[in-house]
């Protein structure tokens, strides 16, 4: 398994990023008055929802219903996309405008929907760079975190096929006067969900762009991509978690446009589309439902974790996989696609638990990456000489006698483990450094 | 003025709306729009649709403009959602500050697809 290495550059775009955002929210969550006693509620509520999912959804589904949505409930990634490609052309759909989603992502959506025929476009600036680059996002709310004013600069002058400046305010208003007529002309608008509130049926999306408002106002059709695990069962819980989500992802009190979308456009109302579809998508996330980590169903997706995380800052997020990376992606990834499929991601991480520090909604991720690993022995996916080895090595240094035969063999054999044995490997290239003579225990 | 508005006023400033206190600006070819709500923790207009105000007029323009009632700003997005009970428009845009984006190096930029200047006038 290979590993992108970040390049200078990218490292040091990575570093300032994530700086400035686990900044900004450790400014932000001390303006709150008692923001641990937040964190506490905003654990309960989703925990609360996640206990009673069940009936959650059913509450969801009825009220959206009344409100004149469809609801489509999808197991998996594959019946998603159908879904999705499925209202695209019974809509007689051309275009598709999309706000930023990682469920998207999750799922594969955007390749569905071309190879049926639907263009689709990114309309999240950070998104709309990396489709153009040809790229996956690297961080969760800040998905181009890589990019430099100079690389936008290229991929939008190949768009307008004449030169943009990499000034960021033309590129801005590049972007918007390219983007403008996708929005005008989509036939649907695909978003993603931070919430669905059951009381009401409505969605709740964020974005600091526009582009969730536009997309849900100008296209004929609404789908929204909604994680059933997402779930919140009062209005009054979703002013509980909107009070820590920007505080937690920017550092911001509140997104610029937070919006509450409960059904299609009503009589007389002149925009907003005639039909809306919610797909809920599991995918993996009932097998966290039981156990210990459903802890991790909690997550609202803010990135706190992968700001403060040593490990994401100096890997980037490439170095994870395609969709989630950071400590909630190691925890969430490998649950959802199986600990035989990712065995490497819960050993991204040192383990410090600044991740927990971080987390608004109080998941204790670096005890479940912990767990995860010890599921990886217990379930026999690390091979068997591993597990040998570290058996042998826990029998020999837990009985004091074989402790210190083996450091008294170790002194002994240092010359020799260079040449042969196990020693061999991690001797290219590296001094083997000499055991003291006398050792320490004997000094005092 | 009550310290709810005056709340209000410091908070929306803050979020980078531009707060008048007497009489709506001119300002040509900007969108208007009537808030329903202000909230005064965050500074934010809380915009209703409805046949009189489509979801896309406070996003489609360069310039927008919310006019708001004193008596229409509530302290908080608790206090907001209590108002509204349980009764809400088709899309309800709490609005805070202009359209920016982070998305380029981190920088902010403003005016990225919705207005980059934004205005409230208390009433």
């Amino acid at each position: 398994m290979s590993f992108p290495v970040l390049d200078e550059h990218r490292l040091a775009a990575t570093d300032a990023a994530t700086l400035r955002l686990l900044n900004g929210r450790i400014e932000a969550w001390a303006q709150l008055d008692d923001v641990e006693d937040l964190r506490e509620r905003a654990h309960a509520i989703r925990m609360a929802a996640i206990d009673d999912l069940d009936a959650h959804l059913d509450r969801f589904v009825s009220a959206l219903e009344a409100a004149g949505g469809r609801a489509h409930v999808c197991a998996t990634a594959e019946e998603a996309r159908a879904t999705v490609v499925r209202i695209c052309l019974e809509s007689g759909a051309k275009l598709a405008a999309k706000s930023k989603s990682m469920l998207s992502e999750e799922i594969g959506l955007n390749a569905a929907l071309e190879a049926a025929g639907v263009g689709v476009v990114e309309t999240d600036l950070g998104e709309y760079i990396l489709q153009l680059a040809g790229e996956h996002p690297v961080h969760i709310i800040a998905p181009a975190i890589e990019k430099t004013a100079d690389d936008v600069a290229a991929l939008l002058s190949a768009v307008d096929g004449a030169p943009v400046e990499p000034r960021l305010e033309a590129l801005a208003q590049a972007a918007r006067r390219q983007l403008r007529r996708v929005f005008e002309e989509a036939d649907v608008g695909i978003t993603g969900a931070n919430f669905a509130v059951c009381e009401t049926g409505s969605i709740c999306l964020v974005t600091n762009e526009g582009n969730g408002g536009l997309v849900t106002a100008l296209p004929r059709v609404h789908v929204a991509l909604l994680g059933i695990e997402r779930v919140v069962p009062t209005l009054d819980d979703l002013s509980v978690l909107l009070q820590l989500l920007a505080r937690s992802g920017t550092g911001q009190t509140l997104t610029t446009y937070t919006r509450l979308l409960t059904g299609p456009r009503r009589d007389g109302e002149e925009d907003g589309p005639d039909e809306v579809h919610v797909v809920l998508v599991d995918n993996g996330r009932t097998n966290l439902r039981r156990g210990r980590y459903r802890e991790m169903l909690a997550c609202i997706r803010c990135g706190a974790c992968l700001n403060v995380c040593p490990v994401y800052r100096k890997a980037g997020g490439g170095a994870y996989g395609p969709v989630y990376s950071g400590p909630m992606g190691a925890v969430l990834v490998p649950l959802l696609r199986g600990l035989e499929r990712e065995p490497h991601l819960p050993h991204a991480s040192s383990l410090c638990g600044a991740c927990t520090t971080a987390c608004p909604v109080k998941i204790p991720l670096h005890e479940l990456l912990l767990d995860l690993r010890r599921d990886l022995v217990g379930e026999e996916i690390v091979s068997r000489r591993e597990r040998l080895a570290f058996t042998l090595w826990s029998l020999l240094w837990s009985r004091p006698a074989l402790y210190r035969l083996s450091t008294a063999l170790g002194r002994l054999g240092r010359p020799l483990g260079a040449i042969a044995g196990p020693g061999r490997t991690w001797a290219v290239g590296r001094a083997l450094p000499p055991l003291a003579r006398r050792r320490y225990r004997d000094r005092a | 003025m009550n310290e709810l508005v005056e709340t209000f006023a410091r908070n929306a400033a803050a979020a980078g709306f531009v707060v008048h206190r007497v009489a709506a600006p001119e300002l040509p070819g900007a969108g208007v729009s009537r808030a329903a709500y202000g909230i005064a923790a965050t500074g934010s207009v809380v915009v209703a649709s409805s046949p009189d105000e489509p979801r896309s007029r406070h996003l489609l323009p360069e310039v927008h403009v919310s006019l708001l009632r004193q008596d229409a700003v509530v302290p908080d997005l608790a206090a907001l959602f209590a108002a509204l009970a349980g009764k809400l428009p088709s899309a309800l845009a709490i609005v805070t500050g202009p359209s920016r984006s982070a998305d380029i190096e981190q920088r902010l930029v403003v005016g990225v697809h919705g207005p980059r200047e934004v205005h409230v006038v208390i009433e």
